[in-house]
């Protein structure tokens, strides 16, 4: 029969901020207004790690980020109940665990590992590199499921409905339209899209899923820097299990716990590593188990040596002095175009958490994920590619739903002059050029007011020796803004006979720059 | 199942693909309209709803193009994320008054679309014309996407520079196509008025239209025959067209021209910016081919 305890509370909270989740990333998206009216990005500003290593790389107090605190502040009067109660990463990984059973014995020995991991990010990120973004359960989350999830969920879902408008007979396809019309308005992405780096993407989140394979919440226990972050944090806390052991003889609660929190000799519970996730409360067969409010005593050390704790230190160090003997920031990157509004070259990867949501938002799928263009430390970053997509004019949106500032958001008409780099024309595939024949596609797109690329009529002699008036596109590069729907227009097959390179702010770090 | 009956059912589900592609006629006697000469309205107004309907008085009022239980297709240019005030997309007021005049004629279904050049979702919404529709209310009028589905390879038997080209389901299945385009400049074809509208129904990469663009939208327009061309003349981007941004290049006239002859209406609305009717290569493709009359002195012209 159901009975509700409080393991009930704590699978309904944890619907609840899974659904929370899943519809904030839904809501992600072009609505019918120029601003998105919720802060669909507010799980990456109520992250301490965010906030910790913006704070350390950028070196500055960023406002949007200020709801961590309240997560802190719960996490030092309740501990861990983020990790067990909220977390969208963790419930994935209990409803994992569901169906995939941990076949490996549990053993605490790769629990430190979270800790030197958060070591090594919070270190690298006081010398100003940014590596975050490999392992924040967010980061993690959103981008997997922007870059490969969602759309390969649309893409099986269109391509069965497909299916049937296209082959299944006419009563069929009656029925099916309609079902295919609810989901477009509810659960599927408004188009397809399509991403660099899914398949990678996907197979990250794929392999955190697949360690559910070897122990509950292995990701949780063994590598979560976010959870290492609020396990320091938790030490404080003055909620706590009692008793502080588990009993005797008695097998229910300690080999059953998710986090395998208790010690192995002494039974006591590692009150830091406890997500307090209630089932040995509910479970407790002998003499009442419960939580309350108690102020914390006799507590061991965190569980990290303290050769593992300088090794983290020293590789803290190491990794930002290979960083800059990396070519890959001396080589001069003229297609590597950021978003609108981005900061300059090392205060954007200083701040970007690679979190996905510009990716998401941006409306032409032009956004997207850098592999190793500007370095390892790069990977992920958002860049446009204007032959996938070009960055829509009146389009303000990566910038508002950026949770670190890396894009700042702008205004439209500050949009409308930001530079994210020029275009430049090749008269050697340029069809008025090369081939004689009229054409100004790119014209006829270009959006600033007054246009940036302008023609000059001149009459040629044609390769049938017939005098023809053609127009000829010329870019004025004080108009010019880069955003691309010129590369993206073009009408050449494979590149475009006008492409965009870096210019303006993003241009001068590394002194490259097209036309001032 | 046995393979027989496997080998069956593939062929009934795949029966679509083998059909045989679709080829469009227009049937002679709508190209050898020269003997009569076509009628062209033409009204100045404020009010855009009435104005409208004053100005369709004279060629017989909706009725005399939409039949009760008309599938129609009503095709303005939404192509540009502009405001109305920027002259880039067709006024949402007009769109709005031509779909309530064909529900009032006895029209079925009122489809209206266009695909866009910039993102869809941002033209729709900022040209005001989906909003516009949208307070119209009820099932009739459907304002959507266009679903990519929908294209369809046609082959242009009376093509002189394209014969093939892919076009959209709706537009080549309505019973009534009304074509509402914005009348302004554009840097290639100088105007783009009713025969370039004809652009937001095909598929494919449009931009390969511009090589030829007079001959293949005279071609594009072999296919799809507006039944009636109301021309939006009551603001005119007169530089930096097609999508304009500034308020500064935009001439209100408050006119509006209609006729059932879509070169006939092109070459009337050449004439608010100044221009001769044969400078627009379209027009002039156009009426070569017998699509229309570009003459003025040969078009009945009535002022309301």
């Amino acid at each position: 029969m159901f009975t509700i305890t409080l393991r009930t509370f704590r699978r309904l909270s944890q619907l609840f901020f899974l659904a929370l989740f899943f519809l904030l990333f839904r809501l992600t998206d072009y609505s019918g207004l120029d601003e998105i009216p919720y802060a669909v990005n507010i799980f990456f500003r109520w992250d301490p790690l965010v906030a910790a290593t913006v704070l350390l790389s950028a070196k500055v107090l960023v406002s949007l980020l200020l709801p961590s605190l309240f997560v802190m502040a719960l996490t030092m009067v309740f501990g861990r109940v983020f990790c067990g109660w909220i977390c969208p990463m963790g419930t994935l990984l209990d409803g994992t665990g569901k169906v995939i059973h941990a076949s490996a014995q549990s053993s605490q020995s790769l629990r430190p590992v979270k800790y030197i991991l958060l070591g090594i990010i919070l270190v690298t990120s006081l010398f100003g590199l940014q590596l975050v973004g490999y392992l924040d359960p967010f980061s993690l989350l959103v981008r997997g499921v922007t870059l490969a999830v969602d759309p390969v969920f649309n893409l099986l879902v269109t391509g069965f409905f497909d299916t049937l408008y296209q082959y299944a007979p006419q009563w069929l396809s009656n029925i099916s339209e309609p079902v295919y019309g609810v989901l477009q308005d509810s659960v599927l992405p408004y188009k397809q899209t399509f991403f660099q780096l899914s398949t990678l993407s996907g197979c990250i989140l794929l392999a955190i899923v697949a360690l559910e394979k070897l122990e509950k919440r292995f990701w949780c226990r063994n590598l979560c820097p976010l959870g290492a972050l609020l396990a320091i944090f938790s030490r404080f806390s003055i909620f706590r299990r009692f008793p502080k052991r588990a009993c005797r003889d008695c097998h229910y609660c300690a080999p059953n716990c998710r986090m395998n929190a208790f010690d192995p000799e002494s039974r006591q519970l590692r009150h830091e590593e406890c997500t307090l996730c209630m089932d040995c409360v509910d479970d407790c067969v002998n003499q009442p188990s419960r939580f309350r409010f108690a102020v914390p005593e006799g507590q061991k050390q965190i569980d990290m040596s303290r050769r593992a704790f300088i090794g983290a230190g020293l590789a803290g160090i190491t990794l930002p002095l290979l960083s800059k003997v990396d070519a890959a920031h001396t080589l001069p990157r003229p297609f590597l175009l950021r978003p609108p509004g981005a900061a300059d070259g090392n205060e954007f990867l200083s701040r970007c958490v690679r979190c996905g949501e510009c990716m998401k938002v941006c409306i032409q799928n032009a956004l997207q994920p850098c592999f190793l263009e500007s370095g390892y430390e790069g990977m992920f970053t958002p860049r446009l590619i204007p032959r996938l997509g070009y960055c829509e004019f009146n389009c303000t949106l990566c910038g508002q739903v950026c949770p670190t500032g890396a894009i700042s958001s702008l205004s439209q008409p500050e949009k409308h002059g930001f530079v994210i780099g020029r275009a430049v024309f090749d008269p050697a595939r340029c069809l008025p050029f090369a081939d004689q024949s009229p054409c100004i596609v790119c014209e006829e797109h270009c959006p600033t007011h007054d246009k940036a690329i302008k023609f000059q009529e001149v009459t040629v002699v044609n390769r049938q020796g017939k005098s023809v008036a053609l127009k000829q596109p010329y870019i004025i590069p004080e108009l010019c803004i880069g955003c691309g729907i010129c590369e993206n227009k073009c009408p050449l097959p494979g590149d475009s006979a006008v492409r965009v390179l870096r210019a303006g702010k993003q241009s001068e770090e590394d002194g490259f720059g097209y036309g001032g | 199942m046995d393979r027989r009956n496997f080998l069956k059912q593939v062929a009934v589900w795949s029966s679509g693909v083998l059909l045989v592609e679709p080829v469009f006629r227009i049937t002679p006697d709508l190209l050898a309209a020269e003997t009569v000469s076509p009628v062209l309205s033409v009204g100045v107004g404020k009010n855009y709803a009435s104005l409208v309907a004053s100005v369709l008085q004279p060629l017989g009022g909706m009725a005399a193009f939409v039949k009760p239980g008309d599938q129609v297709v009503i095709k303005p240019n939404i192509g540009w994320d502009r405001a109305p005030e920027q002259a880039a997309n067709t006024h949402p007021e007009i769109v709005k008054a031509v779909a309530e005049l064909a529900i009032l004629a006895g029209a079925k279904k009122v489809l209206v679309f266009d695909r866009t050049c910039n993102e869809e979702r941002r033209c729709y919404m900022n040209s005001g014309i989906k909003p516009a529709l949208d307070s119209i209310g009820g099932r009739q009028i459907q304002c959507s996407y266009v679903d990519e589905r929908k294209f369809m390879p046609v082959t242009i038997e009376k093509g002189k520079s394209i014969n093939k080209w892919s076009f959209y389901k709706d537009a080549l299945e309505a019973d009534c196509y009304i074509n509402i385009p914005v009348a302004k400049h554009h840097g290639l074809s100088r105007l783009t008025l009713g025969l370039k509208n004809t652009m937001g129904v095909i598929g494919g990469n449009r931009g390969k239209i511009h090589r030829n663009m007079g001959q293949n939208l005279a071609d594009l327009n072999t296919v799809i025959r507006a039944d009636l061309t109301i021309v939006d003349a009551t603001r005119i981007l007169l530089r930096n067209g097609p999508q304009g941004g500034s308020t500064r290049d935009v001439k209100v006239l408050d006119t509006i021209v209609a006729s059932p002859d879509p070169v006939a209406a092109d070459a009337y609305a050449t004439t608010l910016f100044g221009l001769r009717p044969e400078e627009i290569d379209s027009t002039r493709a156009a009426a070569e081919m017998g699509l229309g009359e570009m003459r003025l002195n040969k078009i009945d012209i009535r002022m309301v």
